[in-house]
């Protein structure tokens, strides 16, 4: 997939465990696994929207795009 | 007290009548001989008899296959495991049974017209399942983009 989520370098940037991350924007750790993991395949606004709030950051932080080489 | 019919009362008919239509098509395995003997006196000399005879073992035997896969599609389904991969195969393997048995009766049917309407009914019944596996095929697609979705 060519959207690459960056979850785990800004957590490490905010020193902030998967954990407490997942408490705070109401996910399960299993759901934040996926996501961290790239294995996620949608992302809801309203997920995007808890994780920018908690570490104080844009869309843009997390989310990248790499385009694939055909 | 109004009798109520509810989605569990449906399945158990449905496990009753496959596990009875199962039952029956063993029981017709041991009435193939006596068929097939009743229809070589029937049409005189020559293989028809014993043609038929295998045809009928044949087409027994696809159907208790297909029988089968279909009690454990309904156990799936009494467990709750719906949108599987499981299921999908299971509808694969019928739908290529009744394929199977539509072959063996348009075999037959080069040489009696009747078994011609048995062999297109039988794959009416194959492309029937083969709609539905596409279907559960794009709902267990479907469900998963869903559990992924975060």
């Amino acid at each position: 997939m060519p959207i690459i989520v960056n979850l785990d370098v800004m957590m490490a940037k905010r020193k902030i465990s998967a954990g407490e991350l997942a408490e705070r924007i109401d996910i399960t750790p299993a759901n934040l696994s996926i996501l961290k993991n790239n294995r996620a395949r949608a992302v809801r606004f309203t997920t995007l929207e808890a994780i920018c709030e908690v570490l104080d950051c844009q869309p843009g932080d997390i989310l990248e795009f790499v385009r694939e080489e055909k | 007290m109004k009798f109520k019919w509810t989605a569990e009362k449906s399945l158990f008919l449905t496990f009753a009548l496959t596990a009875a239509m199962l039952l029956m098509t063993v029981c017709g395995l041991f009435a193939v001989p006596a068929v097939s003997r009743w229809y070589s006196a029937l049409s005189g000399r020559g293989p028809a008899g014993t043609v038929l005879g295998i045809c009928l073992y044949l087409s027994l035997l696809d159907g208790i296959a297909a029988l089968c896969i279909l009690l454990k599609l309904l156990a799936n389904i009494a467990k709750q495991k719906m949108f599987v991969e499981e299921n999908a195969r299971c509808l694969r393997l019928v739908s290529w049974c009744c394929f199977f048995l539509a072959a063996i009766w348009l075999f037959l049917g080069w040489f009696r017209f009747i078994a011609r309407c048995v062999g297109i009914i039988a794959a009416f019944a194959g492309l029937v399942v083969r709609v539905m596996l596409n279907l559960l095929e794009t709902a267990i697609a479907m469900r998963e983009e869903q559990d992924y979705t975060i």
